[in-house]
């Protein structure tokens, strides 16, 4: 750094712009190279041979063949399907949830004062902590949910919540929609903030209804903040590993075994790193394609 | 006098909207989905504080108990102290499982492991941000564009994607279950959003302010510590935030590169409780309300910095 302050008068202001530059961006371009290509290059190398702990030091090439051995297993399918509802639901609820809660947000009284602060709560407590509290509200023997459903009368003996496939998966999407949908509503405010409201009382005098000041102005002021929204949901969605991890395990029956879960098990349960490194590869490519398609379809278009 | 007061009052008068007056029947209507709301997001969370002021005995009763009828200190004072208090000698002991208790005992180094990585994250995470985030919304330099898009782009690849790669590294590294471990591996993958942030908002910040020093014969780098620093400490304090929460919720790499308690973080200590099917349901919840307060409280001390900084990314 100091190199660059004591750089000889006689470089050009150019020169010496470019070292401060790169001088400025190097410490964080290291560490983000160190971790993106290498790791990218050796996951390759790995899925391209056979590498299973189990039978060390024989590592033959085999080509895509972890890759084809991956698509023949029924429970990558399975996976993949568990995985495409979860991350269905998880992303549509965190949009219309999130654009709900910060329009209530965006009202001017008391109410929303005290829930801006209150949203915080779930945003700040970390993944895993978060999944925890949920299962023991979900399970058993002590749960807090069978708790209520019985002094309600809505259930006449406690149920394993966590036991069942669907309601299991159910509580996963329940945990993950609490600790996300708070984010999105504290991005969607922002954005709501800066609509001039001169817009709305344009859109009264000409007659237009709530639906349609929404349809006209909210929503085109909020889609670019939707598009991240979506993008970090569904990859959320392809990394939800910690939850899984804390709440069902991949149970009931692999009814909530997601693709991060299953590749998971795949390197150290079945301690397959071959096959381990051709899923993680998959699911890469998988995020990168639905973040491209996301920018394409929810482009902005230029509307005023 | 009154006047003038009550004509300034009318000025401040927050925006509704429709020049008019919320009508009642909306303010019942808002305030009873603020209220359940309110339910969902803190429910949870009280919940667990509840439970952890009962004894397991009393955890398990049949309707649950909302308010705790012996609410009792004792496992607060077993976590932290580390000895066992009257209700866990013995019996209740053998009863529960020594090993059951053992994870949830282990809160406070676990919370310390936590503090020294996620607090170095945050350090080294807002300087490199800053530094980086300067430059890039500053100046045209070569390889600008294309290193700002490499690293977006690094963000999009799934931790879980590169699990083994980054174990090789740092067991190539000799740093297996060390703090250093864990904040080289926050700071690759927190680094590109908070630079995409602080750029953001540098973009917004008019250079005006700058040309001025630089004009007076500033270098860029005296210049951003003297000038921009100040004006956007602001955004400052929401990178280091989301760097400090990001770090202490990590969870994959956090199982994945310690082994000891030397670098074992909560989430690695408090999940091996969570899947534990003999704990002790009072004494992890007590666990999980320690650790939570530091983040909550982190998020509602810095709660104006984290909402202004995301307007300003987010806003327009």
């Amino acid at each position: 750094m100091n190199r660059a302050l004591a750089w000889p008068r006689n470089y050009s202001a150019a020169t010496r712009r470019n070292v401060y530059a790169w001088l400025s961006i190097l410490p964080a371009l290291l560490i983000v190279v160190l971790f993106t290509v290498y790791p990218v290059l050796y996951n390759l190398d790995l899925a391209l041979h056979k590498n299973v702990l189990t039978a060390p030091g024989q590592h033959p090439f085999t080509g895509v063949k972890n890759f084809v051995d991956l698509f023949k297993n029924p429970g990558l399918l399975r996976s993949f399907k568990v995985t495409a509802q979860f991350t269905l639901i998880i992303v549509v609820g965190n949009a219309v949830l999130g654009v709900l809660i910060a329009l209530l947000l965006n009202e001017k009284f008391l109410g929303a004062k005290i829930l801006q602060v209150l949203i915080l709560i779930p945003w700040a407590i970390p993944v895993v902590m978060a999944g925890i509290i949920w299962r023991w509200m979900f399970v058993g023997n002590t749960g807090v949910i069978n708790g209520l459903l019985y002094e309600f009368g809505l259930i006449e003996q406690y149920y394993s919540f966590l036991g069942n496939p669907v309601t299991a998966q159910i509580a996963l999407i329940i945990a993950r929609l609490w600790k996300d949908v708070p984010l999105a509503a504290i991005l969607l405010l922002a954005t709501l903030q800066v609509i001039p409201p001169e817009l709305y009382d344009a859109a009264k005098i000409d007659g237009g209804g709530v639906w349609a000041s929404f349809r006209f102005i909210t929503f085109p002021f909020l889609r670019p903040t939707l598009t991240v929204l979506l993008i970090l949901e569904t990859m959320l969605g392809f990394v939800t590993f910690d939850l899984v991890y804390v709440m069902t395990g991949g149970g009931p029956a692999d009814a909530t075994t997601l693709v991060a879960w299953y590749t998971y098990v795949e390197i150290f349960t079945h301690l397959n790193l071959g096959r381990g490194a051709a899923m993680a590869f998959i699911i890469a490519l998988l995020t990168l394609i639905m973040a491209g398609f996301y920018f394409w379809a929810l482009r902005t278009e230029e509307v005023y | 006098m009154s006047e003038k007061r009550e004509a300034r009052r009318w000025f401040r008068r927050p925006y509704y909207g429709t020049g008019r007056r919320m009508s009642t029947r909306k303010q019942v209507f808002l305030w009873v989905v603020t209220v359940l709301l309110a339910l969902w997001l803190i429910g949870p969370v009280l919940w667990i504080v509840d439970a952890s002021f009962q004894l397991d005995n009393e955890l398990f009763s049949v309707p649950p108990h909302w308010i705790p009828q012996n609410p009792t200190l004792q496992n607060y004072q077993y976590i932290i102290t580390r000895v066992p208090p009257p209700a866990y000698a013995f019996e209740v002991g053998v009863q529960m499982g020594h090993k059951a208790s053992g994870e949830a005992l282990s809160a406070i180094p676990a919370l310390k492991n936590s503090f020294i990585v996620s607090i170095a994250t945050m350090v080294f995470c807002t300087a490199f941000s800053v530094l980086a985030a300067y430059a890039y919304s500053r100046l045209r330099f070569p390889g600008r564009n294309f290193t700002f898009g490499f690293i977006m782009l690094s963000r999009l690849i799934p931790p879980i994607a590169v699990a083994i790669p980054f174990f090789v590294i740092i067991d190539r590294l000799h740093l297996l279950d060390t703090h250093l471990a864990l904040i080289l591996v926050y700071l690759a993958f927190t680094l590109p959003f908070t630079i995409w942030f602080m750029t953001k908002y540098f973009d917004f910040m008019p250079p005006d302010l700058e040309d001025a020093a630089l004009v007076d014969g500033c270098t860029r780098l005296q210049c951003l510590i003297k000038v921009v620093i100040p004006v956007v400490a602001p955004g400052i304090a929401a990178t280091g935030a989301f760097a400090f929460m990001n770090a202490y919720s990590e969870f994959l790499f956090a199982v994945l590169l310690t082994k000891t308690m030397a670098s074992k973080t909560v989430p690695v200590v408090l999940s091996a409780a969570a899947i534990n099917f003999d704990v002790s349901y009072a004494l992890a919840s007590t666990a999980v309300v320690l650790a939570i307060i530091p983040p909550v409280l982190f998020a509602l001390i810095f709660r104006r910095y984290i909402t202004s900084g995301l307007s300003m990314a987010f806003g327009k």
